[in-house]
């Protein structure tokens, strides 16, 4: 419930600083509520699947249970309460004029895939997390960076021409613009849009689960 | 004693068994230090509990083991729990294993009592069938009041904490059961009854490890013990020779 309350907060400020600020942007508040959403979910999954590990060391020392069941459990649960989160934000935007058809049924695959990257993510960082104590706390420090140096609250086309490679480097970035494809734009992504998302997740949740099963075996010794 | 084993099914085979964590070698745990001290290549070494470690029980048994804390007792069980795996040797359990866990692990806090059976049982590996099937038995064994079952299992006393884990515990016969020094907490009336419930799982045919300090307690419960010491089976045999060879080795240390 109160999870709805950040991103709510965070669209409320930047309605109110960044809507003359980006006058090339036709209704700025659906534009940040779609980027903000998606967010929201990526910052608070990868969170408690990097910590979910340590918090349960008492039971993983002694009961036999799968271990990456706990930060695939952290992801699904915040995969639901996006779903639920939905409904407000669903009607938010309708209240945005947003217009709602075939193509936004695309959202749940671009979830889907979006779920699977914030999943490999998750893991990586949580399993050095159990080998240094100090990744997960490195991590949330960087998280507000990444936040800015993914277009949420601004838009592409305002950073400049020497910098549109770098962000472009931010696997964030891609999502964010398949999402605002569907949601914002009211379009199907083409199909080049899809493959390289497709690629993105498949290279983030293939390096996190390989790393995870590696390092799996010596979690017991750090606990 | 050996004659009579012969006849028995074994459950429990360890040969050779070495069984290691991962140590820091040079003292490096954060990733600070790690960045700092690039270049230094091996960051951990794996240091043996266990070392050519051999042991095997036999179903239905009441098994002891004793040995000095930090011997490789916990880390033994660890290895028949699966929860690590060998480094060498071997290892074959015949059965599920159900562990006694450290007082309050596995319960969280925030939820009742009621809610911690579901979780904890999900956890032990029952299911969802078996564990509403149970339902009434672990509240009635745990003699929790309708009220403390309902509250926060973070109001409870150490006892009712106990006394809750105990009950989830040993509410399906279970095929292997680990008792690790979980009863020194509970009053007498709860110990006894804890005690009786052992010889009952015991009798319908399970195997029971027990490991304790406490002689009396030990002695009480198992038939059949081994001594641990350094990572090694130093001797088994009956509980009489080893709570004997355990005092030894205590009075032996004090001097």
């Amino acid at each position: 419930m109160w999870s709805l309350l950040t991103p709510l907060l965070y669209l409320a400020i930047f309605t109110f600083i960044f809507s003359k600020a980006f006058p090339d942007l036709e209704n700025y508040p659906l534009y940040a509520l779609t980027g903000l959403i998606f967010w929201n979910f990526y910052s608070n999954a990868t969170t408690t699947a990097i910590n979910s590990v340590i918090n349960s060391r008492g039971v993983l020392k002694s009961l036999k249970v799968e271990t990456i069941a706990l930060p695939i459990s952290e992801v699904v649960t915040s995969i639901i309460n996006l779903l639920f989160s939905f409904i407000p934000f669903g009607i938010l935007m309708v209240v945005f004029d947003a217009s709602i058809g075939f193509e936004t049924l695309f959202i749940f695959f671009a979830m889907l895939l979006f779920a699977l990257f914030t999943l490999g993510i998750g893991l990586f960082v949580c399993a050095f997390n159990v080998y240094f104590r100090d990744v997960g706390l490195l991590y949330t420090s960087l998280t507000p960076a990444l936040f800015y140096f993914t277009p949420i609250a601004y838009s592409t086309k305002l950073v400049p021409e020497q910098f549109q490679l770098l962000i472009k480097l931010n696997p964030l970035y891609h999502f964010m613009e398949l999402f605002r494809t569907i949601l914002y734009y009211n379009q199907i992504p083409d199909l080049y849009q899809w493959s390289l998302v497709i690629c993105i997740t498949a290279f983030f949740f293939g390096v996190g689960l390989l790393v995870f099963k590696k390092l799996e075996k010596g979690f017991i010794s750090n606990y | 004693m050996e004659a009579d084993n012969q006849n028995k099914e074994v459950i429990i085979e360890a040969k050779n068994l070495s069984v290691g964590f991962l140590v820091t070698k040079h003292g490096i745990n954060n990733f600070k230090d790690f960045l700092l001290t690039m270049g230094i290549r091996k960051l951990f070494e794996n240091k043996e509990v266990l070392n050519d470690f051999s042991l095997t029980i036999y179903k239905g048994e009441c098994f002891g083991i004793m040995g000095r804390n930090g011997s490789g007792k916990s880390t033994f069980l660890r290895a028949i729990s699966g929860i690590m795996k060998p480094n060498k040797g071997t290892l074959t359990v015949n059965g599920k294993v159900a562990p006694m866990m450290a007082l309050g692990v596995g319960l969280e806090p925030e939820l009742t009592g009621l809610e911690n059976i579901k979780l904890l049982g999900t956890l032990m590996g029952l299911t969802q069938k078996e564990i509403k099937q149970s339902l009434q038995d672990i509240i009635a064994f745990s003699e929790l009041s309708e009220y403390d079952i309902n509250s926060q299992v973070k109001r409870y006393s150490q006892g009712m904490l106990a006394r809750l884990a105990f009950s989830i515990t040993v509410a399906k016969d279970p095929e292997i059961l680990i008792v690790d020094e979980a009863l020194t907490v509970g009053d007498l009336g709860f110990k006894q009854k804890c005690a009786q419930r052992i010889e009952e799982i015991r009798k319908n045919g399970s195997t029971i490890i027990y490991v304790s300090h406490h002689l009396e307690d030990i002695k009480s419960i198992c038939k059949r013990a081994c001594f641990i010491k350094d990572g090694k089976v130093l001797k088994v045999g009956s509980i009489e020779e080893i709570s004997d060879l355990y005092e030894l080795e205590m009075a032996r240390k004090k001097n």
